[in-house]
């Protein structure tokens, strides 16, 4: 319990840290770090609109960070979720405008799609990766650029809509994800969200299979003496994080834009690696650090309007924030026991 | 057949050397972090904050070399931070890296729009490009000096590194230090060798590398900055070190492999080819090249850089001390 407690404790102590280094490079780019910190507040929770806005913004960085946490767990590094998330979100939209069909068959088949097409494109890299050891953090990387110009290649080539922007045709209704109140584009995707993070956190910690995972995640050499085939799983967790990232895409086109654009869903894959990370692997503690980043991107949107300061500024205290608990993990590691140098991260 | 002679002819070749530029320069960054046994995915960030600076740089003082000297200086500091944090503290080298490119993404823009008050690109503002070398008497050499003729000077730079960190790696005690502290790290300690520094030392090459690269991409190969211009190329590098194992000789042939499908897709756009596809083909052949070469040449590469080891230092593996192997951050 002290040791829970110490790393909360921490933890927050890095986040201050952060804080501050990112008040320092506010006050560099002219503008007041308590003004901006304020907006930010106000933004993100200053009425029951921005509050959903917020949550609204938190359900992509969650089922990504779930995404990421599963892979986390398992020792790999899927940072290929956003390409993940293009995919699924432009092929549940394809089954959207595609096909009419009964409610909730078409929504059903809609996420079936965003599921699959997240899986294909996670597919040869964690191939690769089980197979061949080839890094599967280059691998995902360079396969985000390919998603994200491939599915603006079909939006725009064949799927444009007559006399619109750069965007497919709107999906039918009857696949819309239902919203969750009248005021808020906020929709049923934030409880599949929770949902997914409560079972994936049950799946890791209550089940022989994810406690197999976490083994190979924890010490592969240990893993695969204890009799567990560690291709076979690498591949599998490869593939679920990969699925999670697509379900991620096809809850953002089913249940926020209802369509397919250009620019879709910018940088959500990323911010869910970071709230994973934040959290350290832990389904229920990206919870918390979605909501985080959630609250940031939506009080970023008001801080464009009311101080000179750009909306990039979030991600600058999202990297110090990262940079901070990174080291701090590390330094409490070292004063914990003597591994402190072991890293499975090599080529 | 006219559609070949269209896309395969000399200004192809000089397309391809300008488009090598920026990746050879910034692989070869990534292989001294390589050699040392260091995984720098931040290589990306080192060089967008390498080319921003270097335009704020050349604005600020009106000369593009000194401009230059600010982008060194700046991807200096980034990769500062991760030794720091990497080697000192001993954080996870991804998670870091990602940051690092995380940061510098979010700073220049920000820093973009407190300076200038825009956002996108900055050009203008008096920013002035490194001027195009032109080579004495290259008239008489035809084609050839056209080919040759005519580059920004850190062009030149990239290729003359080549066979320079060919003999640094071959011919240096440093150069040897950073190959043993990055394949036998138990051998470097038992030697005496600074593990921490040589590592720092290796990270800071690699930041005076990238900033280069990204100084030539800001200020060489266009005279502009556009937010995250590095687009992937930090991360094709470090593709290419993968397979190359931080080689120069192997890195020169996979960047002008990067190269070249770069510059025959901008070909490829004036055939009417979408060009969301063209941009895709770099990434892809790094894709390609990473999955077919990954596996084939690994044990090999093992066994050589072992055996090559073992001739250089003739240090046997059963003489090593078995404490310090436990403090050697790679197993």
């Amino acid at each position: 319990m002290s040791d829970r407690f110490d790393s909360l404790f921490g933890q927050t102590l890095a986040i201050l840290f952060a804080l501050g280094l990112g008040a320092l490079v506010i006050l560099t780019v002219d503008e007041s770090p308590v003004r901006v910190f304020l907006t930010l507040l106000n933004g993100a929770f200053g009425s029951p609109e921005r509050i959903a806005g917020t949550l609204l913004q938190t359900t992509p960085i969650l089922i990504c960070g779930i995404a990421a946490c599963i892979s986390f767990r398992g020792g790999l590094f899927n940072i290929g979720i956003e390409g993940q998330l293009f995919m699924g979100g432009f092929w549940a939209t394809w089954v959207g405008f595609s096909f009419n069909l009964p409610p909730a068959l078409h929504l059903l088949l809609a996420m079936a799609a965003a599921v699959i097409a997240g899986m294909a494109w996670i597919a040869i890299p964690a191939f690769f990766r089980a197979r061949y050891k080839t890094n599967e953090v280059v691998s995902t990387i360079l396969a985000n650029y390919v998603a994200i110009l491939f599915t603006s290649y079909l939006t725009i080539n064949w799927f444009k809509r007559s006399g619109g922007q750069s965007e497919t045709p709107p999906i039918f209704e009857s696949a819309y994800l239902p919203e969750l109140f009248s005021f808020s584009r906020l929709n049923w995707g934030l409880i599949i969200g929770l949902a997914l993070a409560v079972g994936v956190y049950l799946f890791f910690t209550r089940t022989a299979r994810g406690y197999a995972v976490s083994e190979m995640g924890a010490n592969p050499k240990f893993a695969e003496y204890g009799g567990i085939d560690i291709k076979k799983q690498t591949f599998l967790v490869l593939i679920a994080s990969g699925a999670v990232g697509g379900l991620a895409g096809g809850v953002e086109a089913l249940g926020v834009h209802h369509r397919f654009m250009e620019g879709f869903a910018p940088g959500f894959g990323f911010d869910g690696v970071i709230a994973a990370l934040l959290a350290n692997g832990n389904p229920i503690g990206t919870i918390f650090t979605a909501l985080f980043f959630g609250a940031l991107r939506s009080g970023s949107l008001l801080l464009e309007v009311d101080t000179t300061a750009s909306r990039e500024i979030i991600t600058v205290i999202q990297a110090l924030i990262i940079l901070a608990v990174s080291a701090q993990i590390t330094i409490r590691r070292k004063a914990s026991d003597s591994t402190a140098g072991e890293r499975r991260w090599k080529f | 057949m006219e559609v070949l002679e269209r896309l395969l002819n000399v200004t192809l070749v000089i397309a391809t050397i300008r488009t090598t530029a920026p990746i050879l320069l910034v692989a070869l960054g990534g292989s001294f972090t390589t050699k040392a046994g260091i995984f720098n995915i931040g290589l990306e960030g080192q060089m967008l904050v390498g080319a921003f600076f270097a335009v704020i740089g050349t604005i600020a003082t009106g000369s593009p070399w000194l401009g230059v000297l600010c982008g060194i200086a700046a991807a200096l500091t980034l990769a500062l931070i991760f030794a720091l944090l990497v080697v000192s503290f001993k954080a996870n080298e991804v998670v870091v890296g990602l940051a690092l490119n995380i940061l510098a993404g979010g700073l220049t823009v920000s820093l973009m729009k407190a300076i200038f008050g825009t956002r996108g690109s900055i050009f203008g503002h008096g920013l002035v490009g490194l001027p195009a070398l032109k080579l004495p008497n290259v008239k008489d050499l035809g084609w050839f000096g056209q080919m040759i003729s005519g580059y920004t000077p850190l062009v030149y730079a990239a290729f003359i590194l080549v066979p320079v960190l060919i003999l640094f790696y071959n011919r240096t005690r440093l150069g040897l230090y950073i190959r043993v502290v990055g394949e036998k790290p138990e051998a470097a300690e038992a030697l005496g060798i600074s593990i921490t520094r040589i590592r720092y030392v290796s990270s800071l090459l690699c930041g005076l590398l990238a900033g280069l690269a990204g100084a030539h991409l800001a200020l060489g190969y266009t005279t502009m900055f556009t937010e995250n211009m590095s687009s992937g190329r930090g991360f094709m590098a470090v593709a290419i070190l993968i397979f190359s194992n931080g080689d120069p000789l192997k890195i020169l042939l996979g960047c002008l492999l990067f190269g070249f499908s770069d510059a025959l897709s901008l070909r490829l756009q004036t055939l009417g080819i979408s060009s969301y596809l063209v941009l895709a083909v770099p990434y892809l052949v790094a894709l390609f090249a990473l999955f077919a070469l990954s596996y084939r040449s690994r044990p090999r590469v093992i066994q050589e850089t072992l055996a090559s080891m073992g001739r250089a230092l003739s240090v046997k593996s059963n003489t090593i001390k078995p404490a310090a192997a436990t403090d050697a951050s790679k197993p």
